[in-house]
C-alpha cells in the first residue's frame, strides 16, 4: 500500500527546498521583527499622529488573510502603473521578493502587539525605581524595560516564529519552490499525496520542535537572574 | 469601482460559503477542543498521549499542508474504493466544503485544545468544593459552575481561534471552493484588475474579523458581569 520507495525519493528532493524555507523565514524574521518595533515605539509614544497609524496598520494586517495580502502583493500591485514606475519594481517583480514582503509585514503586526504585551508587562515599580536613580527616559527604555520585556515576550514570539514558518508555506501559491512547492509538484506527478505529505509533515513538525527547543533556551538564558540557588 | 459592476452578487454569494464555512468548521473546532481537553484532563495514559500527539501534529504543521493532505487524500482514498464498484469513474472527491472546513477545523482544534484544558484547569478548586458542600451533584457542578467559569476564562484566546478559522477559510479556496478568494480569481480572468479584485476580498475579511472582533468583546463583557460589582 504505502510506497516507501517514493517516500525515500521524495524527502531528498523535498529537503533541497528547506534552504528557500528558512531564508523566506529568517529574513521575513528579521524585517518583521525590525518594523514590529517600529510599530511598537509608535503606538506607546503617546502622540496620536504616531498611533494611530500603527493601530490601523496592525488592524488591518491582522484582519484579513496571510494569502490574501501575498496575492494582493503579488498579483495586484502590478495593476498599479506607479508601482511598476517606482524603484521597488524589481523586487515586487519577484515571487521572492513579494512572498518576502508579504511575510514580513504580516508578522511585523503579529510580533508588535506580542512585544506591546512584553513592555505593559513590565512592573512598574522598576521604572518609578530607575527615575528615581536618575536615569533618563531613554536610559530607563534600553536597560530596563528591553531587557525585561524581552523576556516576558519569548514565549509568544517562539509561537509566531512556528506560524511564520508554517506560513512559508503558502509562498508556493505564487509559484516559489519551498519545500511545500516541491511536495506539491511531486504529488502533481506521482498522485501519491499519503506518501509525500505525510513525510513534508513530519519535516515540519521536527522543524517546529527545533525552534521551540532553541527560544526555550533562549528564554532560560534571559530568565537566569531569577533563579536564587546559583 | 465600474470594475467591480456585475461582481457584487458574485462576492456576496461568496461572502455567504465563508459565512457557511466558518459556522460548520466553529462547531467542529470547538468539539475537536474540548474532546482534546477532555482526553489531556482524563486519568488515562492512552487518551493522553493520543491528545498530544494530536497537538503536536497539528500545531506544527502548515495549514495548507493538512488541507491538501486531507483533500487529495480522501479523494484517493475514495476513488479507489469507487473503483470496486464502477472501473469507470476516475476521480471522486470529498465536496471541498466538507475536506476544508474539516481540516481548518483540525488545525485550529488542536489550538482550542491547549486553551480549553488551561482554561478548565484554571476554574478555582475552591468554587468546585464549595459547590459540592451546598449538595449540588457532580453533575449540575460541571455544568452550572465550571463550564460558564471556564467559558470566562477560555474566552479571549478562544475569540483569537475564531480569527484564524475565518482567516484560514481563504485558503479553502486553493482546492476549488467558491467562496470570495476564488470569486475574485474569477473576475480577474474577465476583467484583469487584480489589485482591485484582491482589495474587496481584503475588505470582505477584514470586516468579518471587525464582527468576530465585536462580539467576542460583547461576550466577554456578559460573561465577566458578575465581576463588576466586585472591582
Amino acid at each position: 500500500m504505502i510506497d516507501f520507495q517514493l517516500i525515500a525519493d521524495s524527502i531528498p528532493k523535498m529537503l533541497v527546498g528547506i534552504g528557500l524555507t528558512l531564508e523566506l523565514m529568517l529574513v521575513s524574521a528579521v524585517l518583521g521583527t525590525i518594523l514590529a518595533v517600529i510599530l511598537l515605539l509608535m503606538r506607546i509614544s503617546g502622540r496620536r499622529y504616531l498611533s494611530w497609524p500603527a493601530l490601523t496598520y496592525i488592524y488591518i494586517f491582522r484582519g484579513t488573510p496571510i494569502l490574501v495580502q501575498i496575492f494582493i502583493i503579488y498579483y495586484g500591485l502590478p495593476q498599479l502603473d506607479f508601482v511598476r514606475e517606482s524603484i521597488f519594481w524589481p523586487i515586487l517583480r519577484e515571487p521572492y521578493g513579494c512572498a518576502v514582503l508579504a511575510l514580513a509585514l504580516n508578522n511585523g503586526a503579529y510580533m508588535s502587539e506580542i512585544f506591546r504585551g512584553g513592555v505593559l508587562g513590565v512592573d512598574k515599580g522598576l521604572g518609578e525605581a530607575a527615575s528615581a536613580l536618575g536615569l533618563s527616559i531613554r536610559q530607563r527604555f534600553m536597560y530596563i524595560t528591553t531587557p525585561i520585556a524581552v523576556r516576558l515576550a519569548i514565549p509568544a514570539y517562539s509561537n509566531d516564529i512556528v506560524s511564520l514558518m508554517k506560513s512559508t508555506a503558502l509562498a508556493s501559491t505564487i509559484t516559489l519552490l519551498d519545500m511545500m512547492g516541491i511536495a506539491r509538484t511531486i504529488v502533481a506527478e506521482t498522485f501519491a499525496p499519503y506518501e509525500v505529505f505525510i513525510s513534508l509533515a513530519v519535516i515540519y513538525i521536527i522543524m517546529t520542535f527545533f525552534i521551540q527547543k532553541g527560544f526555550g533556551y533562549f528564554e532560560r538564558y534571559m530568565s537566569r537572574y531569577l533563579k536564587r540557588d546559583a | 469601482m465600474a470594475d467591480l459592476v456585475g461582481w457584487w452578487d458574485d462576492f456576496f454569494w461568496g461572502s455567504i460559503v465563508v459565512v457557511q464555512i466558518f459556522a460548520v468548521s466553529l462547531v467542529m473546532m470547538v468539539l475537536f477542543g474540548l474532546m482534546g481537553a477532555a482526553a489531556k484532563l482524563s486519568n488515562s495514559r492512552i487518551a493522553q498521549s493520543i491528545a498530544s500527539a494530536y497537538t503536536v501534529i497539528f500545531r506544527g504543521t502548515p495549514e495548507i499542508l493538512v488541507l491538501l493532505l486531507i483533500y487529495f487524500g480522501s479523494a484517493i482514498a475514495l476513488t479507489s474504493v469507487a473503483k470496486i464498484f464502477d472501473p469507470s469513474i476516475t476521480f471522486l472527491d470529498i465536496p471541498p466544503f466538507w475536506a476544508g472546513s474539516f481540516a481548518i477545523a483540525l488545525v485550529v482544534g488542536s489550538y482550542a485544545t491547549e486553551t480549553f484544558r488551561g482554561a478548565f484547569q484554571g476554574v478555582n478548586p475552591g468554587l468546585i468544593e464549595a459547590s459540592r458542600a451546598l449538595g449540588i451533584s457532580q453533575f449540575n457542578t460541571f455544568i452550572y459552575i465550571q463550564i460558564p467559569e471556564m467559558w470566562r476564562l477560555a474566552l479571549p484566546a478562544f475569540g483569537n481561534h475564531m480569527l484564524s478559522l475565518i482567516k484560514d477559510t481563504a485558503l479553502i479556496s486553493i482546492i476549488g471552493l467558491n467562496e470570495t478568494l476564488f470569486v475574485a480569481e474569477q473576475a480577474i480572468g474577465t476583467t484583469g484588475k487584480p489589485f482591485t479584485m484582491y482589495v474587496v476580498v481584503g475588505c470582505i475579511y477584514l470586516s468579518f474579523s471587525t464582527i468576530i472582533t465585536l462580539t467576542v468583546m460583547l461576550l466577554e463583557r456578559k460573561a465577566n458581569q458578575h465581576l463588576a460589582g466586585a472591582r
